[in-house]
């Protein structure tokens, strides 16, 4: 990392550790500020697990509530993402079971309108089928390549979030994108 | 010189180290990939990847799991038999649920000598309920976390304490509905769950955790989830 | 498709699934601050101390509410542990305990009248449901067995000659399995012995 890089993630991080003291002590605004900064790992967090929208929505909301109720059993010291998304990933767990029985149609799969339709289509092909083949991958894989390919964190990371070893995270995300690859593959045999 | 004296018995200790790690490690994947090929498994990445997600667990039950696979192996039950007596274990694993529950009641159902379908039909409604419970646990705002790991909130029990309530909840509920029991008798399935929870506390359930459940749960919780194994 | 091809695509899909869906986000932390309005994150112990090394003179008279309340808490918790079960598997002190193995197994006694018979064991979650012979030396009809078990509940059977009996008089719990009787011990804690 360059010194200026540096520097600046020293004085984000000093700034969210004053962010939240400030929520500690009730300033809703100071947890505002956390929110916008967060929303979008957290909401990419439970689209990514639940592959389904308005529950990643609902979640996010619930995420961002339930954490700062329990703020105070946050420690400082502690890196505060891993915690957010602890919470968010238990959620999530409970949401999935639920839908379990109460299912929802699942995102739709990409259709976009446009002067060439065709050929939007066909540059979107692989993500359309990434995103498919994701729908089916079993959770307990799923999670993991979340949290490692759009949540950007390290596999140490992951493990606490998950409450899983280290090693087993590797194993899953290596294992995930094998069968990712498989079902790309059963598809479009290119 | 001192640091190459102390390089040359770095090497043995390490060596010895490391044997002493493996001597205490689970039984190696390839093992369960030798018995996985004689069982035979169609689909034998997608059941050796199960397996290794469950290795990972500290409670994930070893040599139990090994003995039940072997005995499939071993038995008269045709391939796609011991498959079925294997599907729900599978999906089991892959779902993070603790097997140790399934692969005892799969045990016994081998030495009892039963039909295929009936061990099947049995681990089925089991594996059911074991999702189910762990549904009602996260409903009532009961959590897992890895050991060691800070509690995200206060009802955050670590895995494997969670799990034991998950395995003895369900496994009291899977026993009632063999047994005849209905469903709709919620008083008496709540009676069932605190008989098998305090007779656990203090030997292998924590006091708290039973306290924690018992606050918390209610007969028609429990209708609920004997009605979903059995719909 | 080569495996860095998935890393890259997994990575931009995901990116861009969010970049389309994220709309629902937009004044989401207005939303949330204005649900939350007056609330204060929930109190904990720590907060206690806090207010019990209160400066401030209005603070005085709270604190010294707050130090008699707090004491007798902390006494009632005492008296409450002292008489308590400790939380990790031992057994509570005024018990009788039967005879218990330096690894914490107890050694569970398996007996069985069984006067004409020739072979009996004991089947059960705690031998992977294979069978431990039972002995009777003294041919006296009453086949025993004396198995170390770590605390947990165990179901079993016997088999006499081969055929399974699942009602052992001794049991603490019937269960109905795969159509017959099993029977079922509690092994240390509750109200297992």
């Amino acid at each position: 990392m360059v010194p200026e890089e540096a520097a600046a993630t020293v004085y984000r991080v000093q700034d969210e550790v004053s962010l939240l003291r400030a929520s500690l002590e009730g300033e809703t605004e100071a947890w505002g500020e956390i929110i916008s900064r967060y929303k979008d790992a957290v909401f990419g967090l439970c689209l990514g697990f639940l592959r389904n929208r308005a529950d990643a929505e609902d979640l996010t909301h619930d995420a961002f509530i339930r954490a700062y109720v329990n703020l105070r059993r946050y420690n400082l010291e502690k890196r505060f993402s891993t915690w957010m998304f602890t919470i968010a990933a238990n959620l999530c767990r409970n949401r999935l079971r639920y839908r379990r029985n109460h299912p929802v149609a699942e995102l739709p799969a990409q259709i976009r309108g446009g002067t060439d339709p065709a050929k939007i289509v066909a540059a979107d092909d692989r993500h359309a089928a990434i995103r498919e083949a994701l729908n089916e991958l079993p959770y307990g894989y799923r999670a993991p390549l979340v949290l490692r390919y759009y949540n950007d964190l390290p596999y140490r990371e992951i493990a606490e979030i998950l409450a899983i070893p280290e090693g087993t995270v590797k194993t899953r995300i290596h294992r995930g994108k094998a069968m990712l690859k498989q079902r790309m593959e059963e598809r479009d045999p290119a | 010189m001192r640091t190459a004296r102390h390089a040359r018995w770095i090497g043995p200790v390490v060596l010895l180290v490391t044997l002493g790690l493996s001597a205490v490690a689970e039984i190696p994947l390839a093992d369960y990939e030798a018995v996985l090929l004689a069982i035979p498994v169609s689909d034998l990445g997608r059941v050796l990847g199960a397996i290794e997600l469950g290795l990972g667990q500290p409670d994930f039950p070893a040599s139990e799991t090994m003995q039940y696979l072997d005995r499939l192996a071993a038995s008269r039950y045709s391939a796609p038999e011991r498959e079925a007596l294997l599907s729900d274990i599978v999906v089991a694993l892959e779902e993070g649920l603790p097997i140790e529950g399934l692969v005892t009641k799969g045990l016994e159902g081998l030495a009892r000598g039963v039909a295929a379908a009936g061990i099947q039909q049995s681990l089925h409604q089991r594996w059911v309920l074991l999702a189910e419970t762990r549904d009602l646990l996260y409903a009532k705002g009961i959590f897992s976390v890895a050991p060691g790991s800070p509690q995200s909130v206060d009802t955050a029990l670590p895995t494997p304490r969670f799990n034991l309530l998950v395995t003895h909840i369900s496994d009291t509920i899977a026993d009632y509905l063999e047994g005849g029991g209905s469903p709709f008798e919620g008083q008496t399935l709540m009676q069932e769950v605190r008989f098998r929870l305090t007779s656990l506390e203090g030997a292998i359930l924590n006091p708290a955790d039973v306290e924690l459940v018992l606050k918390r749960i209610e007969p028609a919780d429990l209708t609920r989830v004997a009605l979903s194994a059995v719909s | 498709m080569r495996p860095i091809d998935i890393d890259d695509v997994l990575r931009s899909a995901l990116r861009q699934e969010v970049a389309e869906t994220a709309a629902g986000l937009d004044g989401l932390e207005e939303r949330i601050v204005l649900e939350l309005g007056e609330r204060r994150p929930r109190l904990r112990v720590g907060d206690w101390m806090r207010q019990l090394i209160a400066p401030t003179r209005s603070g005085r008279i709270g604190q010294l509410s707050l130090v008699g309340a707090t004491a007798a808490v902390c006494l009632l918790i005492g008296f409450f542990a002292a008489t308590r079960f400790s939380l990790d598997g031992g057994s509570p002190a005024i018990r009788l305990e039967p005879s218990r193995n330096a690894d914490g197994t107890q050694e569970v006694l398996f007996v069985l009248p069984a006067l004409d018979a020739n072979e009996v064991a004991v089947v059960g979650s705690f031998n992977s449901w294979e069978p431990t012979t039972l002995s009777d030396d003294d041919n006296d009809g009453i086949w025993t067995a004396s198995i170390p078990l770590p605390p947990g509940r165990y179901e079993y059977a016997f088999v006499i000659d081969g055929r399974w009996w699942g009602q052992d008089p001794l049991a603490d719990e019937y269960v109905h399995s795969f159509g017959e009787y099993s029977s079922v011990r509690y092994i240390g804690g509750g109200d297992g012995a």
